[in-house]
């Protein structure tokens, strides 16, 4: 059956090379990946879980191995395969520092929502987890956890056909962190501003909407219905949930145009001298800037589409008025 | 299902972003901090600076170059549609000067006789549909020739202009079927018996609304200024 990028393709007409060319790549890649990982040595409640462009299926040639070591319950640190091993396989690892650099132990990240214990880390590990991941290793862990993860914001608190709104506070939070957070790094420094701006209007919007119209889509369902919809619906690419929404809410000539922005900013974003400029750009040279510019139209158009389906269809106006707010 | 515009009394009204053309506000011509004022109190969102003649085009420069504050989030520049004089070289770089302050550059295919002179605009150039007056750009075949000349334009669609070719909206369907991924703005507005831009009226609001909804995602330029209640 076709996916809803095709779906919306062949209803809009615009065709989105660039992502389906990183769909392709990420599939090789990840069957690679999988395939050397599972020659480590291994705990049983231990997967290995990519992040980012991986969960995405938006591999370019720039991408790093974002990966998180999941243990299923509590945390410890001498887990198999450790950090050092895994290395060894994914060559383009980020640091040891931030969100990435230590085993997360799933007890955490589904038990301590909210209040002091939720750090921006654990906010970020399981928003990540939830929203752009899939499983390098152990898939049976990896749906275990996502399970229970899902099983604590769909608690007793969930209501037939409205949005869960525990969820649906916790994937606003989210976004509003991490534009709360771009402002505190351009404060702690220049570095990698424009890049960061870039991905902001674009990938993270992408992330934010992947996850918002899920949880919308559920004021349609009955509350048992809402797991196994989410379940389904969040194992797709976040491109893939908001492309069928365009399509659910009859928006086909906008999606394409959103998309085609996304598509076009991907395939730019896979040309090395467009992302060392975008590397090098600060908030003082960008005006300056000729990538800036390009990167911040195509997530301008990419804004104004997802900002018509919400605001200007048929149904989500009125959820979004209702549940979107307060 | 219905657009939620559709079940609105005065649904282009309620489309976001909105913005006006100066070109309507023809008392204030030439004041452009008086026309911008205006066209704020429709929408501080959008704005279409009408630049008609090319001897607008100097003052609106100088205008701009003075960095007013403006609210808008979105700005086109109308360029030069009557009585050309400067050499087309001449004008596009006037345009790519003014194209610095702004998301687009409309200009009418009719009024172009070499074509490459205008890729310098690149994406910020902005062809629009013309109206049954004129015996080119009216069409998507009229149209295609243009655009194959100037891949990186983009699309403003002029409803009212594909209405006066055809009151069915089939040329007008058409256009946006072929254009739609190039889209970047539409202009509203009804037209006059001898086609001149006048007030959006009931019976064509409704008439368009069908094409209006494929175009939810870009701003809406009135051409002419609200319906009276």
């Amino acid at each position: 059956m076709a996916s809803p990028l095709e779906q919306l393709t062949a209803a809009s007409g615009r065709n989105f090379p660039n992502l389906y060319a990183a769909r392709e790549l990420t599939a090789r890649r990840l069957a690679e990946r999988r395939a050397s990982l599972a020659e480590l040595p291994h705990d049983e409640d231990v997967s290995l879980v990519l992040m980012g462009s991986w969960g995405r299926s938006e591999v370019t040639s720039g991408s790093d191995d974002d990966f998180m070591l999941l243990v299923q319950g509590d945390a410890r640190m001498d887990v198999r395969p450790s950090l050092a091993e895994v290395k060894t396989v994914l060559d383009r690892a980020p640091g040891d520092q931030g969100i990435f650099g230590e085993p997360v132990s799933s007890r955490r990240i589904i038990e301590k929502i909210g209040l002091e214990d939720d750090s921006n880390s654990n906010l970020s590990r399981r928003m990540l987890f939830l929203l752009e991941s899939c499983y390098a290793t152990r898939e049976d862990i990896y749906d275990l956890v996502r399970e229970e993860l899902l099983d604590r914001y769909l608690d007793q608190s969930v209501k037939h056909y409205r949005p869960p709104r525990f969820l649906l506070n916790d994937v606003v939070r989210y976004w509003r962190t991490m534009c709360v957070d771009f402002a505190g790094k351009e404060r702690a420094g220049p570095e990698k501003w424009g890049l960061r701006n870039a991905k902001l209007r674009t990938a993270r919007k992408v992330l934010f909407a992947g996850g918002l119209l899920p949880v919308f889509q559920c004021a349609t369902l009955r509350a048992d219905e809402m797991p196994a919809f989410l379940r389904a619906s969040l194992a797709m690419p976040p491109v893939d949930r908001i492309a069928a929404a365009f399509l659910q809410h009859d928006a086909p000539d906008p999606g394409g145009r959103a998309l085609g922005a996304y598509d076009d900013f991907l395939g730019l974003l896979d040309d090395e001298s467009f992302r060392a400029e975008l590397n090098a750009v600060t908030r003082e040279s960008s005006k300056a800037s000729a990538a800036f510019a390009e990167a911040a139209r195509l997530g301008k158009e990419l804004e104004l589409g997802l900002l018509a389906l919400l605001f200007e269809t048929d149904s989500l106006p009125k959820l979004v008025r209702e549940y979107g707010i307060f | 299902m219905t657009p939620l515009l559709l079940a609105d009394p005065h649904p282009v009204l309620a489309h976001h972003p909105l913005g006006a053309s100066t070109g309507y506000m023809s008392e204030d011509r030439g004041d452009w901090p008086a026309l911008v004022r205006h066209a704020s109190e429709l929408s501080p969102f959008a704005i279409e600076l009408s630049a008609l003649s090319e001897d607008e085009i100097e003052p609106l420069a100088r205008f701009l170059a003075g960095e007013p504050p403006l609210p808008f989030r979105y700005v086109s520049i109308h360029g030069p549609s009557k009585g050309r004089q400067m050499s087309e070289a001449d004008l596009a770089g006037s345009l790519v000067e003014l194209a610095a302050r702004a998301n687009a550059i409309v200009m009418h295919p009719d009024t172009i006789e070499d074509p490459r002179s205008f890729r310098i605009l690149g994406r910020k150039l902005v062809l629009e549909n013309m109206d049954a007056r004129k015996d080119d750009g009216r069409t998507v075949e009229e149209l295609a020739g243009w655009f194959e000349e100037l891949p990186e334009a983009g699309f403003c669609f002029d409803i009212a202009h594909a209405w006066s070719l055809d009151d069915t909206l089939t040329v007008g369907g058409e256009l946006l079927d072929a254009f739609r991924t190039r889209l970047r703005h539409l202009h509203v507005s009804s037209m006059s018996a001898d086609l001149h831009h006048v007030p959006l009226t009931e019976e064509h609001e409704e008439l368009f609304m069908p094409l209006l909804a494929r175009c939810l995602d870009v701003p809406w330029i009135l051409e002419a200024p609200p319906r009276q209640p």
